[in-house]
């Protein structure tokens, strides 16, 4: 029997990952795949709470609505990253720094 | 005639009206102005024609009109301070507004004749205009403030036409002189009324009758004199300055510097006028302050004084300057010897006599042209022989001549031979008063003397200046040349004033034959102004009901029969005196001026030093300026100036300088450490200091963002303490 900490450590580390992608990649495609990681790991969270506190569908649904949203959020992002590189022709994110007061 | 107030205001209103709109209007329309003037001082004469008559018709000598309206009141408690302007009209008033009203019409349509070619035509007009409003302002007067304030304006008026031709030096500083020397007078004045305010509460002339008749001033002292006294005196030294007598005589012969009509005003009707008629208006005062004695000395010393200086003058302005003072000086005789109303008709008979004579003058002045320095002569050693080359101003000025001498008949003679009487009367009561009388009867001499003399020097003998004879145009007769002259000449008829030639009475009343300047001139009667009541101004007839009765004329002025027949038959011995010695002058001028048998080069040798202290005034002058002013009031105002400047300036002022600096450079310290650089700078620099950090933090860097975000969830999360 898997315990729920397992389930706890792998989306910890999964969201670690993420972190950590997000934070030290220069791609902004990796980026997103950062995010990705960070989401999935979420959505872990919400299945195994769900099979082990509550024993519902409530987690489940949370999760595929998650999956959902980062369908949803890959492809805005990635549309908005296939602009920038027709702008700057690079994908790099140390060049989108037109935010910067 | 119903008394309501647009009867009696368009008297003062009219030539102020004319002032204004002169003034501040039309100033530069010159024909325009004098219109004005002349348009208005008529319309005057109009209305106070009609208040004399109707005084005159009445016949009664308690014949008031008063109206007040209160300026302010300040009254604290129980202390009144409360001041009421307002007009009152009794009969001497009325009778007052008629003469300069009169006087001051003829002088008006003289000036158009002489002023006419001066460049300062309108000017002029606008002096006279203001001059008359302020006297007859001044005469309808209620109170002493409102007296005090007209007789300031009179001062500022004659100040200006004095200086009227301001280009010469000399006219400058008489007009100075005048008005400085009255004011010395004015501050005498000042300081009366202020003592009979704190006394009475009040400067109405009928509340300081009532509080004499009440005998208010009983007891009372001021500085260790009783205040009556004090009062009395102070008032009179205002009539001393205005009216030119003994110690302030000096600035009327210096007042000759402006044009001759505007002497004619100020020596006829208005300003030395005022100076009387205050001290008329004041006599219950001058009486209860034991101040008649003075008065008659002071009175006698410039009548005879004055008359003195004018036998040796040479300018015709002059002479009559100096015959100004010395009637003046009978006026005030009159006052010191308790002979009301013939000093008030001494008033009036010289006013017209006075204001022909300077007329005339003005008329002989303007008419002698010297062709070589282009200037009026006014010199009489250079005249002679003129009845031929102006008849008619000769005609008027031989009668006025008569009337300022005493000659029988004239107006002159009645109103001043009543004084002289009436000194005579005083001096068998009191053998003090023989002084005045003695110096009034010598006056009257040198009187009759010295006028025939500038009437023979002037008209009589032979031409001594022939080019100026010829130069000069026959006289034809103009209106406004003549006529003045030929009217104020017809009123010097002593009939018009005493009666008849026999001196008693033209007025019936009650089938009986009164005369009415004795009638209606009477002392004001303290006691029955106890229970007058004053009237509101308001638009209403307000006769007072119980003052309007018929006076009960009373030749002997409620004296007993013995004294009576006294008081008349020194009057007789008076007026046989008064002849003689009229008499004596003419015949001495005639001897001396015209038959030449008696040679006034002698007198003049056998008298020298006198006659030298003649020509020089009796030293007024330089005592005044070389004594008062040079040695007195110059260290005085060195020491002033010095404690001025060397003292105050220095170290009062200087020192406030020196601690201003030093509290300046503290707080010119304060603001550039303190304000300056901790709290402006400080600002900005603490501003900027965070300026730094916050840009720091937005890189623009989206992955520096997540370690924010990530940094500060942590922290979040950290501090639930879960």
């Amino acid at each position: 029997m898997v315990s729920l900490t397992s389930y706890l450590f792998i989306s910890f580390v999964l969201f670690v990952a993420g972190i950590a992608v997000m934070i030290a990649r220069k791609n902004i495609i990796a980026i997103m795949l950062g995010i990705e990681l960070i989401l999935n790991s979420a959505a872990l969270n919400f299945a195994a709470y769900t099979r082990f506190v509550n024993n519902n569908l409530d987690g489940h649904l949370m999760s595929l609505f998650i999956i959902v949203i980062a369908a949803a959020e890959a492809a805005v992002g990635l549309a908005i990253v296939i602009r920038f590189f027709q702008i700057r022709e690079t994908i790099h994110i140390d060049d989108a720094s037109q935010l910067q007061a | 005639m119903e008394y309501t107030i647009s009867q009696v205001a368009p008297i003062v209103l009219l030539p102020f009206f004319a002032f204004v709109i002169n003034a501040f209007i039309v100033k530069h329309f010159t024909k325009t102005a004098v219109a004005i003037s002349c348009v208005s001082i008529l319309g005057s004469f109009f209305f106070a024609t009609r208040v004399f008559f109707d005084f005159l018709n009445t016949y009664s000598s308690g014949y008031y009109i008063h109206k007040t309206f209160t300026w302010f009141d300040i009254s604290y408690g129980a202390f009144p301070f409360k001041l009421d302007m307002g007009i009152y009209i009794d009969n001497m008033a009325a009778t007052m507004l008629f003469m300069v009203t009169g006087v001051a019409s003829l002088i008006h349509i003289f000036s158009t004749y002489y002023m006419r070619d001066d460049k300062r035509y309108g000017r002029f007009f606008v002096y006279m205009s203001l001059f008359t409003s302020a006297m007859l302002a001044l005469v309808l007067s209620e109170n002493l403030i409102s007296v005090f304030i007209f007789w300031e304006l009179m001062g500022f008026c004659s100040y200006s036409l004095i200086g009227f031709y301001y280009e010469k030096e000399g006219a400058g500083n008489a007009s100075m002189k005048a008005f400085m020397t009255t004011r010395v007078g004015d501050v005498f004045f000042l300081l009366g009324i202020l003592s009979v305010w704190s006394v009475v509460g009040s400067v109405s002339f009928v509340d300081i009758y009532a509080a004499i008749g009440a005998g208010k001033f009983n007891g009372l002292y001021a500085l260790g004199i009783p205040l009556a006294t004090f009062a009395g005196f102070s008032i009179f030294m205002g009539t001393i300055g205005k009216s030119a007598q003994f110690p302030l005589q000096v600035w009327l012969p210096d007042a000759m510097y402006g044009p001759t009509p505007c002497s004619a005003l100020i020596h006829a009707a208005t300003m030395v006028a005022a100076g009387v008629y205050l001290s008329l208006r004041c006599y219950p005062l001058m009486e209860a302050g034991h101040l008649t004695m003075a008065i008659a000395y002071i009175g006698g010393i410039t009548a005879f004084g004055a008359a003195t200086i004018a036998l040796v003058q040479t300018d015709i302005k002059a002479v009559l300057a100096y015959s100004t003072i010395s009637q003046l000086g009978y006026m005030v005789l009159g006052v010191g010897v308790g002979s009301y109303n013939a000093a008030f008709m001494h008033l009036i008979t010289h006013a017209v006599f006075k204001a022909c004579l300077f007329l005339s003058a003005g008329s002989v002045i303007h008419s002698l042209h010297d062709h070589h320095t282009h200037a009026h002569v006014q010199e009489m050693p250079r005249m002679g022989g003129l009845r031929h080359k102006m008849p008619l101003t000769f005609i008027a000025m031989l009668l006025c001549t008569f009337a300022i001498a005493g000659i029988p008949l004239f107006s002159g003679f009645v109103s001043k031979d009543r004084i002289l009487g009436d000194a005579l009367v005083a001096a068998t009561h009191s053998k003090w008063y023989w002084g005045p009388a003695i110096l009034g009867f010598a006056g009257a001499f040198l009187t009759a003397f010295y006028m025939f003399r500038m009437m023979f020097l002037t008209f009589f003998g032979e031409p001594r200046d022939k080019e100026l004879y010829d130069h000069t145009e026959k006289e034809t007769l103009s209106w406004n040349r003549n006529l003045p002259l030929l009217i104020l000449a017809l009123f010097t008829l002593g009939v018009f004033f005493s009666g008849s030639f026999t001196g008693q009475g033209i007025i019936k009343v009650a089938g009986k034959k009164y005369e009415w300047f004795q009638t209606l001139i009477v002392k004001p009667d303290t006691k029955s102004f106890m229970s007058y009541r004053k009237q509101d101004f308001q638009f209403e007839p307000n006769r007072d009901p119980q003052q309007f009765e018929m006076s009960h004329y009373d030749p002997d002025h409620g004296l007993s029969e013995d004294e009576a027949h006294h008081v008349h038959h020194i009057h007789h011995i008076g007026a046989l005196v008064s002849i003689v010695i009229a008499a004596a002058g003419v015949f001495l001028a005639f001897m001396m001026y015209v038959r030449r048998t008696w040679n006034p080069g002698f007198w003049v040798s056998l008298l020298s030093p006198w006659y030298r202290s003649l020509q020089n005034k009796y030293y007024f002058d330089d005592l005044y300026i070389k004594g008062l002013i040079q040695k007195v009031l110059l260290p005085l105002n060195n020491l002033l100036a010095f404690i001025d400047m060397g003292l105050y300036d220095r170290y009062i002022i200087d020192g406030q300088e020196y601690v201003n600096r030093v509290f300046f450079t503290a707080a010119k310290w304060f603001d550039n450490l303190v304000v300056d650089t901790a709290l402006v700078d400080g600002n900005g620099a603490a501003i900027r200091f965070f300026n730094v950090i916050l840009r720091t933090i937005q890189s623009g860097k989206i992955q520096f963002y997540f370690i924010m975000i990530i940094l500060v969830l942590t922290g979040y999360i950290w501090n639930l303490n879960i």
